[in-house]
C-alpha cells in the first residue's frame, strides 16, 4: 500500500471530456518525489516542445507533494505547471492555502489537463467522482465571487477552489490562479493558461484520510520539525509580520527596490513597512493548512479587506513604483487578488513605464494620455483596469514588460527588468550576489525561489566554512563561492517544491535538509528515499528542466541580468558601490553543475 | 469542554489534523471531531466542536447509543449505534457527523484534548465545569434541513459577528 501519496494521477482531456484515473507508480515517484519534480518530469516526457502555449496542445498540471495533507507542518502548497504563456519557457507557480491538502484527501497526487473546453467550464473533483461542469454563469466573475458561487452551486462551503479572474479569461499573459481567495499561483501566467483552456476553476472536495507508513516514527519527525520552527530565532517576527518584514530588512541593507531599482534605499519606508501595516490595519493572523508559523495576515483598511499582502506585492505597489501611500498598496492587493493579476509582473510594467517617462524616452502620448509620474495612483488604478480588459494601451501592457519594450524600442529595453521574459522580483541583486546568480539561471526566469540562497544573508561565517569550506558564502556582498551555494540551495529549493512545502520555512528558516527529508519521506511513504536517491532525483529534475528550456530556445547568453545590475553601482546605503559580476558567476555555476560552458547538461 | 478564543484563530486546522490522527492514526478533515469553518470573504476561521449544550439534542438517540460522560463529553456506544443518523440530524451546529457509518463527536480525548495541545496560537482551551452552560436553542430552528457543513457555517457566521464588529470599530472607527 502506498502511504502519504494520494494514490492516483487524474488525467482530463478537456476537448474530448475523457477522464481517466491512473494509479500512482511508487517506482516512478522515487525518481521524481512529487509536486514540482513530478510536474517537470511529466512535461519533460509528454509536452510537445514547440506548441504555442495558448493552444490546446499545451499541458496544465497541478501537482501535490507526497506528505501534503498529513501531519507535516508547512507542506500545504500545490504547484501548477505548463509551458508559460508569458515567457514561452518552463512555467510553474505554487501557492499555499488549503487546495493542495484537499486534492490529496480526494486521492490525487497530480491532475494532468490537456485540450480545451468548447464552452467555459470548471472541473469538479469529489473523491472518485470527477466531472466537467459548465461555467458560463461564472465567466466574468472575479475570483472571490467565483469561489463563493461554486461553493453555493455545490452547496458545500468546504469545497476548495482554485480559480481565475477576468485577467485570466482575457488571456493577460501574467494572470494568476488563486485558492482561498488570496493564495496566489502568481508567476509565469498559469491563469492565462487556464483561460486559454476555457477553464474557470478546479474545485475539489476530499473526504478520504491519509495514512503514513511508520506512524510513530513519522509523528516524532513531525514534532521535531515543529520544534525547529517554534524555537527559530525569527519565529516571533515572522509570525507577526510574515514576509512583509522584508520591507525594512531589505531597506536596511540598501536593496529595497525604489523608483524601479534606481535606488536601494526608500526614504519613506516607515510609511509602507510591514510594521506599519500590522500596527494600523492587521486584525489577525492567517495560515495555510497545518502550519504553525501562521505568517499570513488579514487586514481591514478604509476601503477594502483581504488576506495578505506578501512582501512582493507590498513592495511592487509601494516603493518600486514610487508610491508612499500604504492604503493604496492594500487596495491594489485586494484588487489584484480579485481580478487574478500577478503583482510582480504588473508592477514591473508600471515601473518600466514610469522610468521611461522620467528619462524622456516615452511620453503621455505613447500611453493613451496616462500620466506615469512616480507614484501616480490614479494612473496605476486606471491602467490595471485597462490591462485586465485588454483595452487601449492596456492590451500592450497585458503582454508583459519584455514585449512592451520590444514594441516601443527606442532604448526602453534597457529598463525592462526581466530575465527570460519573467519580470524580476523585489530585491536588488547588487547587494545579494547569490540571489543575482539565481535570477540569472532560474529555470522559470527572473526569480529567487528556484534557489532562495538565503544563507548568504545570515553572516554565519563558521557555518559556511563547515558546510562548504568557504567563509565568504555567508557574506552577501562577496561573489566568492556563491555558485556553490546556489548549486546546493537550488537542490534544496527543488526538494522543498517536491514536498510542496513553504520556502520561507524550508529554506529561509533553514529547516529542511536532505538527510531529514529522506527520513521524513521514508517514514511517511514507506518508500526507500535515501539521501543519495533524493539527490539523484533532484539533480535529474534540474537537468530535465534545463534540457526542456534549451528545447524552448534558451541559450547561455540569456543566463544574465539586465544591464543596470551588472554595470551601474548602487549609489547609497549598505550596498553602495555594488554590482553583480554575473558573467563569471554563471560560468562557475555551470561548472558546479557539471554542465558544459554553454550551460548544456552532459550525459 | 472545548472553548475558543476566536480572535486568535488563524484557521490553520492543526486542531483538525491532530484530532483525526489521535483518533484513527489517519489524517483528514472527515475523520476529525473538530472542524474549522472558513469564511474567507470576512476573514473568519471558526473551529466548530461539541458545545456540550444544555439541550443535549444528540442524546435523543432512538437506539439509546449516546450518553454523557463524567467530563460532559458525548459517548457513542459502538455496539448500540446503528448509524441511523438521528444524532447528526438533531445537532443544530454540525458538531456530530457520521463518517464511514460512525458518528464522530468530541470525546475530549478522554480528558487530554489533542486539539488544545496542537494549537500554537492558544486559541483553543479545555475548560472544566462549563458543561451545560451553552444553549443551542436559537440555532435549532434555523438549522433544519441543512447539511452538517451548512449548520457549521451558519453557526460560525452568527457567532463571529461580534468579532467582525470589533474589527470594523477598531480599524474604521
Amino acid at each position: 500500500m502506498l502511504h502519504g501519496y494520494g494514490g492516483h494521477i487524474l488525467r482530463v482531456d478537456l476537448t474530448s471530456e475523457q477522464i481517466r484515473r491512473e494509479k500512482t507508480d511508487p517506482d516512478y515517484m522515487l525518481n521524481v518525489i512529487g509536486g514540482r519534480g513530478l510536474n517537470s518530469t511529466r512535461l519533460y516526457e509528454e509536452l510537445e516542445r514547440d506548441c504555442d502555449p495558448l493552444t490546446p496542445e499545451n499541458m496544465l498540471l497541478i501537482g501535490v507533494g507526497p506528505l501534503t495533507g498529513t501531519l507535516l507542518s508547512a507542506s500545504a502548497f500545490m504547484t501548477i505547471s505548463g509551458k508559460s504563456p508569458l515567457t514561452g519557457i518552463l512555467g510553474d507557480s505554487a501557492a499555499g492555502g488549503f487546495f493542495g491538502a484537499e486534492l490529496k484527501l480526494a486521492g490525487y497526487d497530480q491532475v494532468v489537463m490537456t485540450g480545451r473546453c468548447e464552452k467555459p467550464c470548471y472541473l469538479y473533483i469529489a473523491d472518485d467522482h470527477v466531472e466537467i461542469r459548465e461555467a458560463s454563469h461564472l465567466w466574468g466573475k472575479d475570483i472571490w465571487q467565483t469561489t463563493a458561487a461554486i461553493r453555493k452551486d455545490l452547496n458545500d462551503n468546504a469545497v476548495q477552489v482554485a480559480a481565475i479572474g477576468p485577467a485570466g479569461e482575457n488571456l493577460v499573459k501574467y494572470a494568476t490562479v488563486a485558492c482561498n481567495n488570496s493564495r496566489m499561483c502568481g508567476r509565469t501566467g498559469m491563469g492565462c493558461l487556464f483561460g486559454s483552456k476555457h477553464l474557470k476553476a478546479v474545485a475539489v472536495r476530499g473526504r478520504g484520510r491519509l495514512t503514513v507508513a511508520d506512524t510513530l516514527g513519522y509523528l516524532d519527525l513531525c514534532r521535531e520539525l515543529d520544534q525547529k520552527i517554534m524555537t527559530h530565532p525569527e519565529y516571533k517576527k515572522r509570525n507577526a509580520l510574515g514576509s512583509t518584514l522584508l520591507m525594512k530588512a531589505l531597506n536596511g541593507i540598501g536593496i529595497l527596490p525604489t523608483d524601479h531599482f534606481q535606488q536601494g534605499l526608500c526614504g519613506y519606508v516607515d510609511r509602507v513597512s510591514g510594521e506599519t501595516l500590522a500596527e494600523k490595519f492587521k486584525v489577525k493572523n492567517k495560515s495555510c493548512f497545518n502550519c504553525n508559523l501562521h505568517c499570513s495576515r488579514y487586514y481591514l483598511s478604509g476601503e477594502v479587506e483581504a488576506e495578505g499582502p506578501e512582501f512582493e506585492t507590498l513592495c511592487s505597489y509601494t516603493s518600486r513604483i514610487g508610491n508612499n501611500d500604504l492604503e493604496f498598496g492594500l487596495k491594489m492587493n485586494a484588487f489584484l487578488n480579485r481580478m487574478g493579476l500577478d503583482s510582480l509582473s504588473s508592477g514591473e510594467t508600471i515601473g518600466w513605464a514610469m522610468e521611461c517617462v522620467q528619462r524622456g524616452l516615452l511620453t503621455r502620448d505613447d500611453f493613451d494620455g496616462l500620466d506615469f509620474t512616480w507614484g501616480n495612483c490614479q494612473t496605476v488604478e486606471k491602467l490595471l483596469g485597462m490591462i485586465i480588459r485588454r483595452e487601449g494601451i492596456g492590451n500592450l501592457f497585458a503582454e508583459g514588460t519584455r514585449s512592451l519594450a520590444r514594441h516601443f524600442g527606442k532604448g526602453t529595453g534597457e529598463y525592462a527588468f526581466h530575465v527570460k521574459g519573467l519580470d524580476m522580483i523585489c530585491g536588488d541583486p547588487r547587494g545579494i550576489k547569490a540571489f543575482g546568480l539565481t535570477y540569472a539561471i532560474a529555470s522559470r526566469g527572473g526569480d529567487h525561489l528556484r534557489a532562495e540562497p538565503f544563507f548568504e544573508l545570515t553572516e554565519r561565517y563558521d557555518e559556511a566554512e563547515k558546510r562548504w569550506g568557504i567563509r565568504e558564502i555567508a557574506d552577501r556582498l562577496s561573489d566568492n563561492g556563491k555558485a556553490i551555494l546556489v548549486e546546493h540551495t537550488e537542490r534544496q529549493a527543488l526538494l522543498t517544491d517536491c514536498l510542496t512545502m513553504c520556502k520561507n520555512i524550508g529554506l529561509s528558516m533553514d529547516i529542511l535538509d536532505f538527510d531529514f527529508a529522506s527520513r521524513l519521506l521514508t517514514a511517511g511513504t514507506g518508500l526507500k528515499f535515501t539521501p543519495e536517491k533524493l539527490d539523484d532525483a533532484l539533480k535529474g529534475v534540474i537537468d530535465k528542466d534545463r534540457k526542456m528550456n534549451i528545447d524552448f530556445g534558451v541559450t547561455a547568453d540569456q543566463d544574465t541580468l539586465p544591464r543596470r545590475f551588472t554595470h551601474e553601482p548602487l549609489k547609497e546605503g549598505a550596498s553602495k558601490g555594488q554590482v553583480v559580476p554575473v558573467g563569471r558567476m554563471v560560468k562557475q555555476y555551470y561548472k558546479a553543475k557539471g554542465w558544459n560552458d554553454q550551460g548544456v547538461p552532459q550525459e | 469542554m472545548i472553548t475558543l478564543e476566536l480572535a486568535k484563530c488563524s484557521g490553520c486546522s492543526r486542531c483538525e489534523v491532530n484530532c483525526s490522527f489521535f483518533h484513527s492514526g489517519k489524517i483528514g478533515r472527515s475523520g476529525a471531531r473538530i472542524k474549522v469553518v472558513k469564511i474567507e470573504d470576512i476573514g473568519i476561521d471558526y473551529p466548530v466542536v461539541c458545545q456540550q449544550c444544555q439541550e443535549r439534542y444528540c442524546t435523543k438517540c432512538p437506539e439509546k447509543a449516546i450518553e454523557v460522560g463524567a467530563l460532559g463529553q458525548v459517548i457513542v456506544s459502538p455496539t448500540l449505534c446503528t448509524a441511523c443518523g438521528a444524532c447528526e440530524l438533531m445537532c443544530p451546529i454540525g458538531a456530530i457527523e457520521l463518517y464511514e457509518e460512525i458518528p464522530l463527536v468530541c470525546d475530549l480525548c478522554g480528558g487530554d484534548p489533542r486539539c488544545v495541545k496542537a494549537c500554537t496560537l492558544d486559541a483553543i482551551h479545555d475548560e472544566a465545569d462549563v458543561s451545560g452552560a451553552v444553549s443551542l436553542k436559537d440555532f435549532k430552528k434555523s438549522s433544519r434541513g441543512l447539511s452538517p457543513e451548512g449548520k457549521r457555517l451558519s453557526y460560525a457566521m452568527t457567532l463571529s459577528r461580534e468579532l467582525r464588529d470589533s474589527w470594523v470599530a477598531e480599524r474604521r472607527g
